[in-house]
């Protein structure tokens, strides 16, 4: 701990030089313009960013985007709380109470639980993720090819468990990134696989033109249909935070600690999340919360509650991501593609390998959530006057980037190519209702859990078994069951709990 | 019968698509190595599942639906009457014929004419109708694009042909990049 404790110094001072400085602020700044703005979501804004780390090194890149990601969870909060629009699914929960307690003409109060509440779950994330790295990676050492294949199996299982669609759709979406993975010459024996004697295919598909085609300019596609017909925000009213006192936070101790444990523990389960953390510390509150009656009406507890947990998720999704090179979310995997480009592989060597790039990423965590709550205390004002921009120019600006950036990665016209089409499969699987984040992670994880999946059975000599019968790969595979279990399980007592419903006499 | 047949088209279709993959993946197999597992093992498996999934999702929406219309995978019929918003069909396909056009102009026109034709059509397309915005907005926006991209970012965006990349390199010398 100490070890750790003098690395986060040293990751301070790291964090002084112009090049982290200026990416936290800019990182800050234009993550919580993406959660402010409704037509961006936060994941788009992160893979939009990922060009211009192109030309940084890999530090500032990785502090550029943990920054949007951060600031991200907390922007959303002032359009849900003041114009009753969240920025991000995330947001959602806290339009319930944030929106009734600005309508009853404490705006300013509301801000300022959202603001405490940010904080709080910034700084926990914080400590957890440099407490919990460490040992999570010292135990990922002990793993071999069966337990890398539960790991990535479990938060590819985690993804369509919890992403919160039909089951049917995430797995069918989680199938099309697999395949994708597999597409150009196979590694190990050097075969073309689906390529249809396409030059281009030979290489395979770059996972970043499809996350920027599918989320970039599928959601740009998506609001076009619907005619950029978002309302017309009036911006003009006075926007204020005032700080809750230290005697109204007090009894929220309860609330803040499940919040906070819930966030970090969604931060770690892959394929949870911020939206799934927000969504359900709101819930936890309204079951066990002292004021659990008055949930909705505009209370802190229902403001605290999904802040707390959201912005928590974050240092959680880091730790797996560093620990053991596995996103869970669709921003962290956008970071560990970062971190891909610049020819850093995460895994448990990295803390030993490029411990200074680590804990001055932990420790741009930190003074991200200072820098984010300044920022939403001082400037929220002009900030959230991009509201006003017309949604047709922002879009097509949106559109431009995702073209430059991918173009950026390869100075390749082909890659403009790959952009169109995974930007209407993006399109397609939006209004159908198939979730993206599943087939992103499958085109990024597939090639991992092949390669391990290939390399257990040459090295175990085809006996399958082996993923059930070693101590932790059998355990994670158990989860893996369990959560793909789980939305069956869901499903049955949402059906047992409304045939009592309509059992029970009015 | 249509609303039915619309929810299980795009699993019908997938599931032909995996079909037709699973042959295709016949093509790789032989090169794999006695005793061990070969190339196209792995894109099988997947496939499989994908048929599986897909299969289930047809004989479910087949059969089911009426009595499923509570559970989390709602039809896209669902999805459609609760979509509160207006479809407009005509900008989306304007869009998507705009971003072709696009892709291919770039090699002809170069970056900067073609982007401030895409990003003033694209504007028009999506309803926005303040002309002077527009123009300022698109000329503007792209040559701050050429600005950051080749001279901060150092990445070589299309010149055209032609008189098109005389206008490029011209633009260029303005904004001082060499």
């Amino acid at each position: 701990m100490t070890e750790a404790l003098h690395q986060l110094a040293l990751g301070f001072l790291h964090l002084l030089t112009p090049a982290n400085a200026a990416s936290l602020v800019v990182g800050l700044v234009v993550g919580m313009l993406v959660a402010v703005l409704p037509g961006l979501t936060l994941v788009m804004g992160v893979v939009l960013a990922l060009p211009f780390t192109y030309g940084m090194g890999v530090t500032s890149s990785i502090i550029l985007l943990t920054a949007m990601y951060l600031s991200g969870t907390y922007g959303g909060a002032f359009t849900s709380i003041l114009f009753r629009i969240p920025g991000e699914p995330l947001d959602v929960p806290l339009l319930w109470d944030g929106y009734p307690m600005a309508r009853q003409g404490q705006p300013a109060q509301a801000l300022g639980w959202t603001l405490l509440a940010a904080f709080w779950g910034g700084l926990i994330t914080c400590v957890s993720a440099v407490v919990l790295a460490v040992p999570f990676a010292q135990f990922a050492l002990r793993f071999d090819s069966p337990e890398y294949f539960a790991v990535v199996l479990l938060g590819l299982s985690g993804v369509v468990a919890l992403g919160g669609a039909s089951m049917a759709n995430a797995l069918i979406s989680l199938c099309v990134g697999l395949l994708l993975a597999t597409v150009g010459v196979d590694d190990t024996y050097g075969v073309d696989r689906f390529t249809f004697h396409v030059p281009i295919l030979k290489d395979g598909v770059e996972y970043l033109t499809v996350m920027v085609g599918a989320y970039g300019l599928g959601e740009v596609l998506t609001r076009m249909e619907q005619g950029f017909a978002s309302p017309a925000i009036e911006t003009g009213r006075k926007v204020e935070t005032r700080l809750p006192r230290w005697r109204e936070i007090w009894p929220l101790r309860p609330t803040i600690g499940r919040s906070s444990l819930i966030g970090i523990l969604c931060g770690i389960v892959p394929g949870a999340g911020a939206t799934v953390g927000s969504f359900v510390a709101y819930g936890i509150e309204g079951q066990y919360g002292k004021r659990r009656a008055e949930l909705g009406s505009g209370i802190p507890e229902g403001i605290v509650a999904p802040q707390v947990a959201s912005t928590a998720t974050v240092g959680g999704h880091m730790v797996p991501l560093l620990a053991l090179g596995i996103p869970g979310s669709g921003a962290t995997a956008v970071i560990l593609g970062a971190f891909l480009l610049h020819g850093v592989q995460p895994g448990p060597q990295i803390f030993q390998t490029e411990a200074a790039m680590v804990y001055t990423i932990f420790a741009s965590m930190f003074a991200a959530v200072f820098g984010m709550c300044l920022l939403g205390y001082f400037a929220i004002k002009p900030l959230i006057r991009v509201l006003q921009l017309p949604e047709a120019v922002t879009s097509a600006f949106v559109a431009l980037f995702c073209f430059v950036g991918a173009y950026s990665a390869r100075n390749s016209l082909t890659d403009l190519w790959m952009i169109v089409i995974f930007g209407v499969v993006g399109f397609l699987f939006e209004r159908l209702r198939f979730p993206i984040a599943p087939m992103v992670l499958g085109c990024i994880l597939g090639s991992i859990a092949e390669t391990s999946f290939m390399t257990s059975m040459i090295a175990y000599q085809n006996d399958w078994t082996i993923f059930f019968t070693r101590p932790i790969s059998g355990t994670v595979m158990v989860l893996t069951a369990l959560a793909l279990l789980y939305p069956a399980f869901r499903y049955v007592r949402r059906t047992m709990r409304s045939a009592r419903t309509t059992a029970t006499p009015a | 019968m249509l609303p039915k047949l619309r929810s299980v088209a795009p699993y019908a279709a997938l599931f032909a698509a995996a079909v037709y993959l699973y042959r295709d993946a016949g093509a790789f197999a032989a090169a794999g190595r006695p005793g061990q597992l070969g190339p196209d093992v792995w894109p099988r498996a997947v496939l499989v599942l994908l048929m599986v999934v897909c299969g289930l999702a047809i004989v479910r929406r087949a059969l089911f639906v009426a009595a499923d219309n509570a559970s989390p995978a709602a039809s896209e019929s669902d999805a459609d009457s609760n979509a509160t918003a207006q479809r407009y069909h005509g900008c989306l396909a304007g869009g998507i014929a705009l971003t072709i056009a696009y892709v291919l102009a770039l090699d002809w026109l170069g970056f900067f004419v073609s982007t401030v034709l895409y990003l003033a059509l694209f504007m028009l397309v999506g309803r926005y109708r303040r002309a002077r915005v527009i123009a300022a907005a698109s000329v503007i926006g792209s040559l701050a694009f050429v600005f950051v991209f080749m001279k901060i970012v150092y990445v070589s965006l299309p010149l055209g042909r032609g008189p098109f990349k005389a206008l490029s390199v011209w633009i260029l010398a303005m904004l001082g990049v060499h």
